[in-house]
C-alpha cells in the first residue's frame, strides 16, 4: 500500500451499523479508487469523511458519546505521527452522525490533524453549475459542484500565473482543438470563461462546452492547485470522458497523490475517488493496491482491496480488470433478484 | 506501404511507428487513428474485427500488432515448426487469429489479405527500450529466469528504469520511449538479435505481401 513517510493522511475508517456499512473497515492508501454497485457504500464513505471534516472544526464535546448504544458509529485513525488518535462519529439515527469524540492524549496533535482535515474537499462536479458565471470574489476553493469554476480560474490566473499557465497547457494538450482559456468580466461583479478555439471562430463559452471538457477542466483545476488540500474525494471521475482519455484522467489525479512523479515539489494529496467504468478500472492493472471494491450482499456492504485477491495474476491472464469486474469475478456488481 | 497499428497504448504505438519506418527504410503511410486494445487478452478479442475491418473497408496493406508477453510462455524456435501451435504463446495465438480470420476472405481493394506483422515484447515493451542500454535485459535473460523460476526483473522494474517513476504521465512515457527508440532507429541489429519477438516483427514486415 502506498504511503508517504511524514505525510498525515487518514489511515483507516471503521463502520458500525451505518447505512449498508454494518460492520466493515477500510485502510486507506494515498490513492484510492472505489468501485462497486449502487448503494454499496461508496458515497457513504465520502460522506463520512466530509462529516469528519465538518465536525472536527467545532470544539470537541463531552467525552461521553451521545450516540445510541449499539447505534451507528464511524471511527477514523490517522497515519504517523498521529497514529494514536481515534476520532469517532456518533450517530443519533441510522443515517445522521453529528457527534464527534476524539480519543487523544496529545491535544496539540489533534489540533494539527484538525488543521489538515479543515482542507478536506469532496466533489460531485456538475457541468451545468460549472458553466455558470460566478461572483469574482467567490474564489477561495472550488465548490463541491464546481459552481464557482469561473471565479477560481480568474483568481488562479491572477494570483498563481505560473500554475495557471501549466494547467492551461495541460488542458490544451488534452483538448487540442482549443487555444486557451479566456476569462471575462460579466455583469454584477461576476466573471465567466470561454475556451478559445482553433481557427478564426469565436471562443466557445462555458455553457456551450461539452460536459467532458468541463469535467476535465474541473479536475485540472484541482490537480494544479498550488496549495492543494490534504484529502480530496471526487465522485465518478470517468463522467463525460471518452474511454481512451481515461488514462489521462487517471494521470491528472495521480498528479495530486504522486507529485514527485510529475516533477512537483509539494506534499502528496490523499485521493479517494469512485467510478462505474470498467475502462477506468483497466487503468489500475499495475496498481491493484489502489483499488477498493465494495461488496454488497443483501442489505450489508463491505470493503475489499483488490490487491488482497491472491488469484489476481491468474485472473489477469484471462481478461482485463474491467472485464473481470463486469463479469462478476471480482465481485462489486449489483445483485440479481 | 499503408500501415495500421493495433497496440496497447499510445506510447507503444509511437515507438512502433518509429521502428516500422526504420525497418522499411522510409516513412510508412500510417492510418490516422491507431487501433487500441485494453491489454491482453483484449488484443486477441478485437483482432479479428480489426482484420476484417481493414480488409473490407480500407486499402491498408499491413497491420502491425504488438503486445507484451507478460509472464506467458515465450515464442521460441520450436514454435516455428510446421503445424506447431502453443496454446499459451501469444505469438502463436496472434498468428492463428490472422490465419483463421483471413483464410476465406475474397479479394478486396486489390489484395487477397492484409499483411500480418506480429511482434511480442518479452516481457514488456520497456525491455525493447532498454535493449543496448542495460545489458541484463534480453529475451534470453527472461527465458533463463523463467526456467529457473526467478525472473531477472519485473515489468514494474523495467518501467521504473525507463521512466524513473512507477506512474509516468503519458507525455513523459512517450518522451522517454521515443528517446530510447532513437538509438534503435539508427541501428536495429542489437534489438533484432536480443529480442526474437522483435526479429519476428521485422521478418513479417519485410516478407512479400
Amino acid at each position: 500500500m502506498n504511503r508517504v513517510q511524514g505525510v498525515d493522511v487518514i489511515d483507516t475508517v471503521v463502520f458500525h451499523n451505518f447505512k449498508a456499512l454494518r460492520n466493515t473497515s477500510l485502510r486507506l492508501s494515498l490513492f484510492n479508487l472505489v468501485i462497486g454497485p449502487n448503494g454499496s457504500g461508496k458515497t457513504s464513505l465520502i460522506q463520512a469523511l466530509q462529516q469528519l471534516r465538518t465536525l472536527s472544526q467545532f470544539p470537541l464535546g463531552d467525552a461521553a458519546m451521545q450516540s445510541r448504544s449499539g447505534g451507528p458509529e464511524i471511527a477514523f485513525t490517522f497515519t504517523a505521527p498521529y497514529s494514536g488518535i481515534v476520532a469517532r462519529l456518533g450517530c443519533t439515527s441510522d443515517v445522521l452522525c453529528d457527534f464527534l469524540h476524539v480519543d487523544c492524549l496529545d491535544t496539540a496533535s489533534w489540533l494539527e490533524v484538525k488543521c489538515r482535515l479543515a482542507t478536506l474537499r469532496t466533489y460531485v462536479l456538475d457541468h451545468d453549475a460549472m458553466a455558470q458565471s460566478s461572483v469574482r470574489a467567490d474564489s477561495a476553493v472550488l465548490e463541491s459542484n464546481g459552481g464557482n469554476l469561473a471565479a477560481v480560474l480568474a483568481a488562479r490566473q491572477h494570483e498563481a500565473p505560473l500554475a495557471f499557465a501549466r494547467m492551461e497547457a495541460e488542458l490544451l494538450r488534452l483538448l487540442p482543438e482549443f487555444t486557451g482559456i479566456v476569462i471575462e468580466d460579466d455583469s454584477g461583479g461576476r466573471v465567466r470563461f470561454s475556451l478559445g478555439i482553433d481557427g478564426a471562430g469565436e471562443p466557445v463559452r462555458a455553457e456551450n462546452l461539452s460536459q467532458g471538457a468541463l469535467y476535465l477542466l474541473g479536475l485540472l483545476v484541482l490537480s494544479f492547485d498550488p496549495t492543494p488540500p490534504a484529502v480530496v474525494c471526487i465522485e465518478e471521475i470517468d463522467r463525460g470522458v471518452h474511454p481512451r482519455m481515461l488514462r489521462e484522467v487517471r494521470d491528472v489525479l495521480y498528479r495530486l497523490s504522486y507529485p514527485e512523479s510529475f516533477g512537483e515539489k509539494r506534499e502528496p494529496v490523499q485521493v479517494i475517488t469512485t467510478t462505474h467504468s470498467p475502462y477506468m478500472l483497466d487503468q489500475f492493472r499495475d496498481h491493484p493496491d489502489e483499488v477498493v471494491i465494495t461488496q454488497k450482499l443483501g442489505h450489508e456492504a463491505r470493503f475489499e482491496r483488490l490487491s488482497d485477491r491472491l488469484d489476481l495474476p491468474e485472473l489477469l491472464r484471462e481478461g482485463t480488470l474491467g472485464d473481470m469486474w463486469f463479469s462478476g469475478v471480482l465481485g462489486g456488481v449489483p445483485e440479481q433478484q | 506501404m499503408k500501415v495500421a497499428f493495433l497496440s496497447e497504448s499510445p506510447a507503444d504505438e509511437a515507438v512502433l511507428r518509429v521502428l516500422v519506418d526504420a525497418i522499411l527504410g522510409e516513412p510508412a503511410q500510417i492510418t490516422p487513428a491507431g487501433f487500441r486494445a485494453r491489454g491482453w487478452p483484449n488484443v486477441l478479442q478485437v483482432l479479428p474485427a480489426v482484420i476484417r475491418h481493414l480488409h473490407f473497408n480500407t486499402d491498408v496493406e499491413t497491420l502491425v500488432v504488438t503486445c507484451d508477453s507478460d509472464d506467458s510462455p515465450v515464442h521460441t524456435e520450436a514454435h516455428e515448426a510446421p503445424q506447431y501451435y502453443h496454446p499459451h504463446c501469444r505469438m502463436c495465438q496472434l498468428r492463428a487469429v490472422f490465419r483463421q480470420t483471413s483464410k476465406r476472405f475474397p479479394i478486396a481493394h486489390g489484395r487477397l489479405k492484409v499483411r500480418r506483422v506480429v511482434g511480442v515484447a518479452v516481457p514488456a515493451l520497456e525491455a525493447w527500450l532498454l535493449c543496448g542500454r542495460d545489458s541484463d535485459v534480453s529475451e534470453g535473460a527472461w527465458i533463463n529466469g523463467q526456467l529457473a523460476g526467478r525472473p531477472p526483473y519485473t515489468r514494474a522494474e523495467l518501467k521504473f528504469r525507463i521512466y524513473q517513476t512507477e506512474r509516468p504521465s503519458l507525455p513523459h512515457e512517450i518522451e522517454c520511449a521515443l528517446r530510447e527508440t532513437e538509438r534503435h532507429r539508427r541501428d536495429l541489429r542489437r534489438l533484432e538479435y536480443d529480442f526474437p519477438g522483435f526479429a519476428a516483427l521485422m521478418k513479417d514486415l519485410k516478407s512479400p505481401a
